[in-house]
């Protein structure tokens, strides 16, 4: 444990977003560390584990963003393209859960949330904590895959808009900078009462990692997927897209789709591995069953 | 740094580092050594305290992030000489043996009874599920807090 040495860090609030992210490029240019605190559920897990730091190592100055009301927003915003769910960096699990909003128009995302941990997690984790940490087993980014987010990132250069698909590049990294602060994810509100699905695989129902998740939100006309989008955890390096069993989706009528073609392009989408949590056999079986499941749902056979 | 918060209704200030762990706050300079540590990484809820009415684990909140918001800890639901209803109910069915996760059980039902104050089993299950017991195997948790949540009915208790 190397909490002692916590107790000599300091521990900053930033008056304004635009402060916070002079601050962040400021060290950052200097080479110095600079840690974001949210809910702390990763970060100081962290902490715990890692060896204590070097004497003479100046200790990195830790800002608390959890209540900056810049990364708290929860609302609805109308556009052109239609209405937008804004989901503020900061905002926790159990926030989620409990939005009317989010449980009429974004179930998935509330439902995703009853999963992460336990309620003690839930009140302290956050969006922007789970996309940051990275993890390919993260519940919350899975669900952001499938809901096609955008991340909304600012620095000293401006803000940015990251479409989820353009944000990981490999096993926790990604295309934000590291002085880019990540603001809130933006998603295109799926139809009211559009079909979704979230099921997650782990030892027991909380404070349990995925051995896979699958979530899932869908929209169907006249028996055609028309709208359709899905991300799987601790299935590949990063959150899996599945773009294979994205395009089968909505390649044909949902009642021409296919057992077989199903678990091909699952195959061709994901690349699981041996773990402590579960085997590349167990989740690849998990991760067609779950997807053949969810298509059934939709109306494809089989 | 100085850290003013509510603590079990009392208005304290501390003079803390602002990354010390609540948990140790609390054992340490606010002496409420009730709140027990277990795992000290958010898995056994051992440490579960109320911020702001939620439950938290209190090993994973710096002192820091404290500031202003108000906390409730085991000592604040009752005392030994004046147990609350929920605390009487895990004597009497059972629901505590070595007494270890006990004050986050406690607490977490506290949390569930407040904003859910006739709940299902399943609720129960789901309110508790971030707190692991080594000894009484839950059932009787369960049967505690299902006691509980019946005389505080019966006595108007239910949401706070
Ligand atoms: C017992 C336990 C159970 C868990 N169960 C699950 C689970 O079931 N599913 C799951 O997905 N995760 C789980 N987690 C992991 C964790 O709770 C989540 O990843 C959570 O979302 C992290 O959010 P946080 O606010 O606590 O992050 P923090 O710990 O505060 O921060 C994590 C990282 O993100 C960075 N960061 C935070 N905010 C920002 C920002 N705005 N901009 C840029 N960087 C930022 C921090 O600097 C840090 O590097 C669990 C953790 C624990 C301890
Ligand atoms: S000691 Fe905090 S959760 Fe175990
Ligand atoms: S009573 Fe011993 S751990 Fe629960």
């Amino acid at each position: 444990m190397s909490l002692t040495d916590l107790e000599s860090y300091e521990l900053l609030h930033a008056p304004s977003l635009a402060a916070l992210v002079a601050l962040v490029a400021d060290r950052h240019a200097s080479g110095l560390h600079t840690v974001l605190l949210a809910g702390g559920t990763d970060w100081l897990v962290e902490q715990e584990s890692r060896p204590p730091l070097p004497s003479g190592v100046e200790h990195p100055v830790v800002l608390d963003v959890s209540r900056m009301p810049e990364l708290r927003a929860l609302e609805v915003v109308s556009g052109e393209g239609g209405d937008r769910l804004r989901v503020g960096a900061a905002v926790t699990y159990l926030e989620l859960r409990r939005s009317a909003v989010v449980g009429e128009r974004a179930p998935l995302l509330a439902r995703m949330a009853a999963d992460v941990g336990a309620l003690q997690i839930q009140a302290r984790g956050t969006i922007g904590g789970n996309l940051a940490t990275a993890s390919p087993a993260a519940d919350g980014v899975a669900a952001l895959a499938a809901l096609d987010a955008d991340v909304l990132v600012e620095s000293v250069r401006g803000r940015r808009t990251i479409p989820f698909s353009a944000l990981q590049t490999g096993y926790k990294t990604s295309t934000r900078a590291p002085d880019e602060v990540l603001v809130a994810v933006e998603i295109a509100l799926p139809s009211r009462g559009a079909p979704f699905v979230w099921r997650k695989v782990a030892a027991r129902r909380a404070q349990a990692i995925s051995k896979v998740a699958l979530a899932g939100v869908a929209e169907v006309e006249d028996g055609r997927v028309t709208r359709f989008g899905v991300g799987m955890a601790s299935v590949a390096p990063v959150t899996a897209r599945l773009p294979t069993v994205r395009a089968l989706a909505l390649s044909r009528p949902i009642a021409e789709i296919d057992a077989a073609s199903v678990d091909r392009a699952v195959e061709a989408d994901v690349s699981p591995i041996d773990d402590v949590r579960s085997t590349r056999d167990y989740r690849l079986h998990c991760a067609k069953a779950l997807v053949r499941a969810w298509l059934r749902q939709l109306g494809a056979r089989g | 740094m100085k850290v003013t918060l509510t603590v079990n209704g009392s208005h304290r200030e501390l003079d803390v580092p602002p990354l010390m762990r609540l948990i140790d706050a609390l054992r340490g300079p606010l002496g409420l050594t009730g709140t027990k540590e277990g795992c000290a990484e958010g898995e056994c809820g051992a440490c579960t305290v109320l911020l702001d009415g939620d439950p938290v684990c209190s090993c994973l909140v710096p002192v820091g992030q404290c500031a202003g918001r108000s906390v409730t800890t085991v000592e604040g639901l009752g005392s030994i000489d004046h147990l609350a209803p929920l605390q009487r109910m895990f004597v009497d069915h059972g629901g505590a043996q070595c007494g270890i996760c006990t004050p986050g059980m406690l607490v977490a039902a506290e949390a569930l009874l407040r904003r859910t104050p006739k709940p299902t089993e399943a609720e129960i299950r789901e309110g508790l599920a971030g707190n692991l017991c080594r000894c009484t195997g839950y059932q009787r948790i369960v049967e505690s807090v299902k006691a509980a949540a019946e005389l505080r009915g019966d006595r108007g208790e239910g949401a706070a």
